[in-house]
């Protein structure tokens, strides 16, 4: 039977459970940049060119009302790939399809169905009002002069501003002017939105307010494909329907957050321990039940956490903690570890290219 | 058009809400007229002869002078000014990820600019009228339609700009060199004539030199298009092989960012 990672190593994503209208369709997408070369170097070898490989093959089908996820570190290809969507970087090789339309060939097109968040405040005009703002880009969206007015009402209550819809939008919380940036993205009712770290400049509350506000909103009732770059676990975690992992401009894994948790960290077990110190995490290590046993943690109470890898799934698990318990390891509590974010994207880049990264 | 309007109107109401600074502005533009009637009355006498091909005095050509390359300023800076103002704040990705056409875009980015010289060029006029500058109004429309030639024929020089800004964020001495060019070969302070003959071999080459001739000539003289026809059809042909050349540079910059992906970077 085939797992995720034989699946994921297919160069085309599976269908979604549920779902099977394509709506961005990217199929071997690459892209490189010319490195920019230091003066010295250029006058040696003038004709010389260095370049930097920003999306390699790149295969991926995101489906109608699906929230998916791109997760990897700097540099991995994430704002390459949502520029090529945004028809703003043209690709070198490659089909990219949104929504039935070419990039290259129908750009105006993708213009009209896809619409970036562009997450930088800064690209608001400050001086003038939310509503102000959203008139602008509601007639730079071909709306009809006279539904331009109830489209921006119908938007500020949409995010949430219309209580605030004549203050300048410089006066803004960094919330508010989140909301009112998703809110200028979606003045021409797009079917996909793009979604370039939203929450990076937010607190941690304002942040769980946009991700609920987009999940509920824009996703379930609007109705809205949204693809999402993101670092940050809660978005990946909570919002994401399927996840891929990129690193060098490639993906390694796509699927569902918790089938990739699975089949990524499904070895790694916390133990509550009161005796740390006790032989019989050595004696399992040296037999190969466990693997070496890291602390991890120690609470007011004395009860130390303990990680370790449990190779062979929950039955072996079971069976190694009965060893312990036998062996008088004092056992509080006893679970399958949860990866951070972080932890799961090195680890599918560890098994599956041997931990080069960015 | 309607995208065009609304930039336009958005930059508008920008602008509109720095109040002193707009104050300040018009302020300006009347204390710039009084020392230029003060100077062109004490030179009266001396340019008089030089210039009677063109003006009867001294201050209405230099402020038909001054207007014309205000224009010419607008055209050459105000597009790559603009550009460059929404790339640094990040709202240009904002701009292109809209189903504008470029030339709506640009048309906008300009626009307010544009608009604001038109009325400073009022101002400076009604001013000026104030101080006894002598327009001939029965040929203000003509004079109007010869200033647009004008503005047409420098907007490739900013189009250029704005290629070069797109390309690679910066222009470069390219609009200083068009804009001083004009300042001093156009005739913008004194008539061509009196220009150095190895210098005005080159001035042939600048378009305000042909447009302001004419425009003088209708606005001071009150002289017919006709007698302007020689001059504004070599402007004319410099618009047309100017747009031709800049639409390529702005197209070949455009399909170069976006090869680059440096089309949206600050």
């Amino acid at each position: 039977m085939p797992t995720t990672i034989d699946r994921i190593a297919h160069p085309v994503s599976g269908p979604a459970p549920g779902r099977t209208r394509v709506a961005v369709s990217v199929k071997h997408l690459s892209k490189r940049f010319r490195v920019r070369r230091p003066f010295i170097e250029t006058l040696r070898h003038p004709f010389e060119q260095k370049y930097m490989q920003a999306l390699n093959d790149v295969n991926v089908d995101v489906h109608e009302g699906e929230f998916f996820g791109f997760l990897g570190a700097n540099g991995a290809g994430k704002t390459t790939l949502f520029k090529t969507l945004a028809t703003l970087v043209s690709p070198d090789q490659g089909t990219v399809v949104v929504d039935g339309f070419d990039v290259t060939t129908h750009a105006a097109d993708v213009r009209r169905v896809l619409t970036p968040v562009i997450a930088d405040e800064r690209s608001l005009r400050w001086r003038l009002s939310a509503r102000e703002n959203l008139r602008l880009y509601a007639v730079l969206y071909g709306l009809p002069a006279r539904k331009v007015a109830a489209r921006v009402d119908e938007v500020l209550e949409i995010v949430g501003l219309d209580p605030a819809d004549d203050k300048l939008a410089g006066r803004f919380s960094s919330g508010m002017r989140q909301r009112l940036l998703i809110g200028r993205a979606l003045i021409p009712q797009p079917r996909i939105l793009l979604l370039d770290e939203p929450t990076r400049s937010l607190d941690p509350v304002s942040a769980r307010t946009l991700r609920a506000f987009l999940r509920d909103e824009v996703c379930k009732r609007l109705g809205c494909t949204i693809l999402l770059a993101t670092h940050t676990s809660e978005e990946a975690f909570e919002l994401c329907d399927r996840v891929a992992i990129l690193n060098h401009g490639q993906p390694l894994a796509i699927g569902p957050t918790d089938k990739l948790q699975l089949e990524f960290g499904e070895d790694h077990y916390l133990l509550w321990t009161r005796t740390a110190d006790h032989p019989a995490f050595d004696m399992l290590a040296r037999r190969g039940v466990t693997g070496e046993a890291v602390i991890r943690g120690i609470d007011d109470e004395g009860w130390v956490r303990m990680e370790m890898a449990i190779p062979g799934g929950p039955d072996t698990a079971a069976a190694a903690l009965q060893q312990f318990v036998q062996q008088g390891v004092s056992v509080a509590r006893f679970e399958r570890l949860e990866l951070s974010l972080g932890e799961l994207i090195q680890r599918v880049i560890t098994r599956k290219v041997g931990g080069r990264s960015e | 058009m309607s995208r065009a309007l609304a930039i336009v109107r958005a930059n508008w109401l920008t602008a509109l809400s720095y109040r002193l600074e707009t104050m300040f502005q018009f302020l300006g533009l009347f204390v710039m007229v009084v020392p230029l009637y003060f100077v062109s009355h004490a030179l009266q006498p001396m340019m008089a002869s030089t210039i009677k091909a063109e003006a009867p005095e001294y201050f209405g050509f230099l402020i038909v002078g001054w207007i014309a390359l205000s224009f010419v300023n607008t055209a050459v800076t105000g597009l790559h000014g603009a550009l460059s103002g929404e790339i640094s704040t990040g709202s240009f990705e904002a701009l292109l990820s809209t189903p504008t056409s470029l030339p709506a875009l640009l048309a906008g980015l300009i626009g307010h600019a544009l608009t604001m010289n038109v009325i400073r060029a009022v101002a400076i006029v009604s001013f000026a009228t104030l101080f006894g500058l002598h327009i001939v109004w029965s040929s203000a429309i003509t004079g109007v339609g010869i200033l647009f030639l004008i503005l047409l024929a420098y907007l490739p020089f900013g189009i250029v700009a704005a290629a070069l800004v797109l390309g690679f964020r910066t222009t470069g001495p390219f609009p200083t060199l068009i804009f001083t060019g004009s300042a001093l070969l156009g005739g913008v302070y004194y008539p061509t004539q009196v220009i150095p003959s190895w210098l005005a071999q080159l001035s042939v080459l600048v378009p305000l030199r042909y447009g302001l001739k004419s425009l003088r000539r209708t606005w001071l003289d009150g002289a017919p298009l006709s007698a302007s026809f020689a001059d504004l059809g070599v402007l004319i042909g410099m618009i047309l092989v100017g747009f031709a050349l800049s639409i390529l540079a702005f197209t070949l910059a455009l399909r170069y960012s976006k090869r680059a992906g440096t089309l949206a970077q600050y």
